[in-house]
């Protein structure tokens, strides 16, 4: 069976919260997983004492394990993948573009 | 519902009036038409709108009236200078002027910090750079109460310094109303400031056979009552005062042991301020930041999956827990934040 790493989404009514894990494709998405790896809150959040305005947004991951799970054929999601692409286990799934269709680069 | 005319209305006797000068002679006036009018009202009773004749004052309202016109009348303009409370006599006969109402002894108004009293905090710990402790023990006023009137007092200047508007006329007129403290030098102590918490294992009895050639202490006794218990000497906020009393005791001067009271003091803060950097820059460390094409910082904390324990429960571990209930609901539970960020 194929193993996913996926979110699993908790918290409340307008307030999601998510748990990044490893688990079975065909579990349910709430089920105990193979192992919870890192947490994403996706609402962005502000720092208390900075007044620039600037947002952030808070995620936990054991990047190692994120690595060895990789590693042995697990398959992130669209979601999962972004989140793991930005720490560099992976590459971007869908790259930059510019208008003339050439990746931007780095 | 418009006013109605009652018996002791004055509008009879008027129309009776009226009916008088136009009666011929013959009539005798003595003898009556109508109705005669009971009584006359004065004319502080009448009122414009209304021919109803006003209630009579109950006995407590008249004795009111009564005491605002004799012992109450400084009741009724506030002077501007202190609480004006009506008090209540104490066992001794001497009036209590810190107790707002006279039913209520165990409501008592304590004193508050004034204006001129917080600036002067201010200064010492922001312009003579004191550190907080010597400036808690200064004043006699608690450390947590100086960190919350420089934290007030911060916002308050850049307030003024950004040219936003304050209830200032506001908070002078609550002030005034209130009973302050200046701390000035002759008032009396401000508060206690090293208290401790009395833990319920140190209240019981115990006998604990020791030599006589050895030293007991404050901390053998704790170690005595118990291995967690704390001796009182690194419970209390400013250990560093039982330094200062016992170089008096020892005969320092003064000055000297006050002197190396600061430099105690200001060693303290400066090795916490230390630890906390030290902490921030670990955490730093522990996170990858990542700026995204929206604007949005992602801030990635690096944790270890291993904190969730053998049996996946653990606290520390990462993420919602699988299996447990979760009481953010739960009735009873306090959900008002305990911590300031």
């Amino acid at each position: 069976m194929v193993v996913k790493i996926r979110l699993a989404r908790f918290g409340r009514t307008n307030q999601p919260f998510y748990n990044i894990v490893v688990a079975h494709a065909r579990t349910a998405r709430n089920s105990r997983p193979l192992e919870v790896i890192g947490t994403y809150d996706p609402i962005p959040k502000r720092d208390t004492y900075d007044e620039s305005g600037k947002l952030h947004k808070d995620i936990k991951l054991d990047v190692t394990r994120a690595q060895y799970w990789v590693g042995v054929g697990a398959q992130p999601t669209d979601t999962v993948w972004r989140l793991l692409s930005m720490v560099g286990i992976l590459q971007p799934k869908y790259p930059k573009q510019q208008p003339d269709g050439a990746p931007v680069k780095k | 519902m418009p006013p109605r005319i009652g018996s002791s209305s004055s509008l009879p006797k008027k129309l009776l009036n009226c009916l008088d000068t136009t009666l011929p002679s013959s009539v005798p006036s003595s003898v009556p038409l109508r109705r005669p009018v009971t009584a006359a009202l004065t004319a502080s009773q009448q009122c414009l709108f209304s021919t109803s004749a006003p209630r009579e004052a109950t006995k407590p309202q008249r004795l009111f009236r009564e005491w605002l016109k004799t012992s109450g009348k400084k009741f009724q303009h506030h002077d501007g200078n202190g609480p004006l409370y009506i008090g209540r006599l104490t066992d001794e006969g001497e009036e209590n002027r810190t107790m707002p109402f006279p039913s209520n002894p165990a409501y008592v108004s304590e004193p508050v910090l004034s204006d001129a009293a917080r600036e002067t905090i201010w200064e010492c710990v922001m312009v003579n750079k004191m550190p907080l402790k010597a400036v808690s023990a200064q004043f006699s006023v608690d450390i947590r109460r100086i960190a919350a009137v420089l934290r007030m007092k911060e916002i308050e200047k850049r307030m003024e310094a950004a040219n936003m508007q304050m209830a200032i006329p506001y908070a002078n007129t609550v002030e005034k109303m209130l009973p302050r403290v200046n701390l000035t030098k002759n008032e009396r102590p401000f508060e206690p400031i090293n208290d401790i918490h009395v833990h319920s294992y140190t209240m019981q009895q115990l006998f604990v056979p020791v030599s006589e050639s050895r030293e007991f202490t404050r901390s053998d006794a704790a170690k005595a009552f118990g291995g967690h218990i704390l001796p009182p000497d690194s419970k209390m906020r400013i250990p560093e005062l039982i330094t200062l009393e016992k170089d008096i005791a020892k005969g320092v001067e003064p000055r000297v042991a006050e002197r190396k009271f600061i430099a105690a003091t200001a060693k303290h803060e400066a090795e916490f301020a230390r630890r906390l950097k030290i902490e921030s820059i670990k955490e730093e460390q522990n996170k990858i930041r990542v700026n995204s094409s929206r604007n949005v910082e992602f801030r990635f904390e690096k944790v270890n999956v291993d904190d969730v324990g053998r049996d996946g429960r653990a606290r520390s571990g990462v993420g919602w827990r699988y299996g447990v209930p979760f009481n953010d609901r739960r009735r009873g539970a306090v959900k008002i934040p305990t911590s300031v960020e």
